[in-house]
């Protein structure tokens, strides 16, 4: 390794530089966590995803958006506009330094401010770039347009979420929320990055590397793609569960609190042991009825019960809490999982136990929030967020005065537009 | 071969189901030699390779191929380029085995739920002493840490408690929830980011670790916003009007964000000709710009020029006639045709797409060789689903069939571990490398057969002792 490591976590001796809207800020947020020099580049007063809400206090402000402050914690942030000469010498000069260029601009847009891959590697021949746009570099659909909402319809995730037409007449397929179009482009993205890092490592050479969004969403979506492949089967829309070929019996049951509780699907079919300690169970809350009886020792006859059994199963679902049903189901060994809402979730010692929350500082606010934490604990390099997210420009003296800028020069940048 | 980028890596993969495999299998796209480690007891269908056997709704296996450990296509897929090896961890001569298997690898990933490797002896205490600077990722539904470690989970159980269930559907009625177990293929995403993200820090410090993965975790870090949306305002997501279905706002409730984007309308389904379940379009406008080029598409219709749908407070406002105006459009028209028309417009419009629509319709994800034809002894030659990357350097290809249970004993067995022919014959016989109650493979005795004859009992010389790249 040529440079110094900067951070105890993974990533503590990669710098990324980060072109990147939507698309990818959960990539660079996932690396800058892990110890990543990353550096967003946004243009001369903020990226556009500064304008997502919802909002600190419901201020509609570029500083207040917690979209932008839960996808660009741990980066600095400059402001540079490379659509200047002077703004292109600058992101050139940043380039030279840097270890990993994340970018989602159309394809064709940078090579034509002349900072294509082949110029850039000119520059810096270990660079690892990486274009993660929403169709790819190639392909008749390589100009067309991208959102969360039309990558979930292309990707085939509407085609399983929805309702089954009893529950919903008419329903359309549902795309579920959180903006996980970005979120499966940016994991691949990921997974290529660290890849090509390694390589490196081993080569001493950087690389490019293409992928979309619309290619991670079309791998998103389990076994739908296979049943297609080697069965030639299309499936259907149910109510909280899996989309198969066939109706299955529902499996999401009300529970008294009026949550819903995640049964694992399969209705009334269960092993005679196994339907033993569910009886069990419901007697203590009186919500048994018949399910004690002997004959339920047999298999055959369970076969023959089990739409029954499954109604058993949502009357006594209706008579306990989420929490009740869910805890009671794991501690007897049935896979079952309360349907949480965040304050649910928060609510959870579980999480407290595996110092899952974060506490993060806005010291310009004067406040500290709570922020979700990390997917993995790391036993020899932690993760963790370094700051909050970038305010706009905070971080231009730092970054371009390493590269030699002055704060007159960088006034008189800013005064030309360029940052 | 041309070298991928992580060739010389060692993978022993002890997952099973969904996540875990789909996780392992990564590194196998990226050039790591990736073990699977089995033991086939039909008994222990989960391990998904019995998947689809009855026929049943999940069923991948291909007209005319009787059932069997390798008759799931669905299995092929999900542990594509691995190699397989059967060894029963819970006999002496296994454990053995497994430990030396370790001794020479350089990560091992597993997604049991959390006490399995600790009772088999092999919790990563045990791991740094078998092989110091081992990565060991786990990816347990709730992590190994936490007073509830030892619930189970499945992907949907996942989704359920990490409030991603809670995020999809319509409002007043039950969530839709998510109808595949997504977290099976993004906890799977996390597992083999877990992994390189270990690897690179062993490559810049000589320090192996251990990865102690929550897929639900994982689940809950994808809600960002709606958890600072809780701590920070105090807004809950049991609320009116969220989820908001396909749209950004549901009509008539607090104009508030549903952690979906930008705040915007038109954003929604559309029904298109065809009259079939999956015969709907999506479009959505980010600009008032966008807006009125979609009006241009449209034909410029009279009620599009109305003032109340001319800016975004006007069109969310009016979301309902606005929807149904568009549908009148939409309807007529194929939703390739809704794609083309709006996208060569520069309007965001994109059809739903069935898994038939993708495989065989979708001509982009053709021209990116998303689905790469590779033969299988026993299902044939079909599609494997390609990586979405393609590196300028190295190859990454997804191109080889996921194995044949036990396919590589020989090679692992003998030329990794140097057990001769004849043991592996023997541990077939006696439960260390083959369960007792299932009658054996018959191309895993031909194998032995053919090698016998070939006189090649002992070392096989092109074996590895060591990774390379350690």
């Amino acid at each position: 390794m040529t440079q110094e490591r900067f951070s105890a976590g993974p990533f503590g001796d990669v710098r990324v530089l980060e072109l990147a809207d939507v698309k990818g800020e959960w990539c660079g947020k996932l690396m800058a966590d892990l110890g990543a020099d990353v550096i967003k580049i946004e243009p001369p007063g903020g990226a556009p995803e500064r304008e997502i809400g919802p909002f600190y206090h419901e201020e509609v402000h570029p500083e207040r958006s917690l979209h932008f402050w839960h996808y660009n914690t741990s980066k600095r942030g400059v402001t540079l506009n490379i659509e200047t000469e002077d703004g292109r010498a600058l992101f050139r000069q940043l380039v030279a330094t840097a270890d990993v260029l994340l970018e989602t601009t159309r394809p064709g847009y940078l090579a034509s401010l002349g900072l294509g891959y082949e110029q850039l590697r000119a520059l810096n021949p270990r660079l690892v770039m990486c274009s993660l746009t929403d169709f790819g570099q190639t392909g008749p659909w390589r100009d067309y347009l991208g959102s969360d909402l039309i990558h979930l319809a292309a990707g085939g995730q509407m085609e399983s979420c929805g309702y089954s037409d009893e529950d919903v007449p008419g329903a359309p397929p549902i795309a579920p929320g959180g903006g996980n179009g970005w979120h499966m482009g940016s994991h691949y993205a990921y997974i290529a990055i660290v890849t090509a890092l390694i390589w490196r490592s081993f080569s001493g050479k950087g690389q490019y590397i293409d992928t979309s969004v619309h290619g991670a969403a079309a791998l998103t979506t389990e076994m739908k793609v296979p049943m297609w492949i080697y069965s030639r089967m299309h499936v259907r829309r149910q109510t909280g569960r899996q989309s198969v070929p066939i109706p299955t019996p529902r499996g999401q049951f009300l529970c008294k609190d009026g949550k819903y509780i995640t049964t694992g699907g399969g209705g009334g079919r269960f092993a005679p042991p196994r339907l033993r300690v569910l009886a069990e169970w419901m007697d203590q809350h009186g919500f048994a009825e018949d399910l004690l009886d002997e004959q339920y020792a047999d298999a055959a006859f369970i076969d023959q019960r089990q739409s029954h059994i499954g109604e058993v199963l949502e009357r006594f679902c209706a008579g306990i809490t989420s929490e009740q049903a869910y805890h009671g189901a794991q501690q007897r060994g049935f896979v079952w999982g309360a349907v949480r809402a965040p304050e649910d979730i928060v609510q959870d010692p579980h999480w407290d136990d595996r110092g899952f929350w974060t506490e993060v500082a806005h010291p310009e606010l004067g406040e500290t929030f709570t922020y979700p934490g990390a997917s993995g604990i790391y036993s020899a390099s932690p993760w963790q967020i370094s700051r909050r997210a970038p305010l706009i420009g905070e971080h231009n003296e730092d970054v371009f005065g390493a590269l030699g800028v002055d704060r007159a020069h960088l006034a008189a940048l800013r005064e030309a537009g360029a940052v | 071969m041309e070298e991928k980028p992580l060739t010389g890596f060692r993978v022993l993969d002890f997952t099973w189901v969904r996540a875990g495999p789909w996780a392992a299998r990564w590194m196998a796209t990226l050039g790591a030699e990736v073990i699977k480690v089995e033991w086939p007891d039909p008994r222990l269908a989960m391990n998904g390779r019995y998947g689809g056997a009855d026929g049943g709704p999940m069923a991948s296996r291909p007209p005319g191929v009787p059932p069997g450990p390798n008759s799931s296509g669905h299995f092929s897929d999900n542990n594509a380029g691995k190699d397989s090896v059967t060894i029963n961890v819970r006999s002496a001569a296994g454990f053995d085995a497994v430990k030396r298997l370790i001794a020479m690898s350089d990560v091992l990933i597993e997604n049991y739920s959390s006490q399995v490797m600790e009772s088999w002896g092999l919790g990563y205490d045990e791991l740094v002493k078998i092989k110091p600077d081992i990565i060991y990722v786990s990816m347990a539904g709730l992590g190994h840490t936490g007073r509830n470690h030892d619930y189970q989970t499945m992907g949907n159980i996942v989704q359920a408690l990490s409030g991603l269930t809670h995020s999809s559907g319509l409002p007043d009625v039950e969530p839709a929830g998510w109808g595949w177990s997504y977290m099976d293929d993004t906890g799977g995403m996390y597992g083999a980011m877990s992994v390189l993200t270990a690897l690179y820090h062993r490559r810049s410090t000589g320090q192996g670790q251990y990865v102690d993965l929550s897929q639900v975790a994982a689940g809950m870090t994808l809600l960002g916003p709606a958890f600072l949306d809780l701590d920070v305002n105090g807004r809950g997501s049991r609320r009116e009007g969220y989820p908001a279905g396909n749209r950004a706002a549901w009509p008539g409730a607090p104009l508030v964000n549903n952690y979906r984007g930008q705040t915007v309308a038109p954003h929604n389904t559309y029904r298109t000709a065809g009259g079939g379940d999956n015969d709907w379009c999506v479009i959505a406008c980010f600009s008032d710009e966008e807006w009125r080029a979609l009006v241009q598409v449209m034909g410029s219709p009279e009620w599009a020029h109305e003032q109340r749908f001319a800016t975004f407070a006007g069109r969310l406002e009016h979301q309902i006639d606005l929807d149904r105006n568009i549908e009148a459009w939409t309807q007529e028209q194929d939703k390739y045709a809704v794609m083309d028309r709006c996208q060569a417009a520069g309007v965001r419009a994109a059809p739903v797409q069935t898994n038939e629509d993708r495989v065989d319709n979708d001509p982009q994800l053709k021209a990116r060789n998303a689905y790469v034809p590779a033969p299988h002894a026993v299902l044939g030659t079909f599609p494997l689903q390609n990586a979405p990357f393609t590196f300028s350097e190295t190859p990454a290809v997804t191109d080889r069939a996921g194995p044949l249970v036990g396919e590589h004993n020989i090679a692992i067995l003998n030329g990794k571990l140097g057990f001769s022919i004849e043991d592996i014959r023997a541990g077939y016989a006696d439960g260390t490398f083959w369960p007792a109650s299932v009658p054996i493979e018959p191309y895993l005795v031909a194998a032995l057969d053919a090698h016998s004859a070939q006189g090649t009992s002992g070392h096989d010389s092109a074996g590895h002792e060591s990774t390379v790249r350690s």
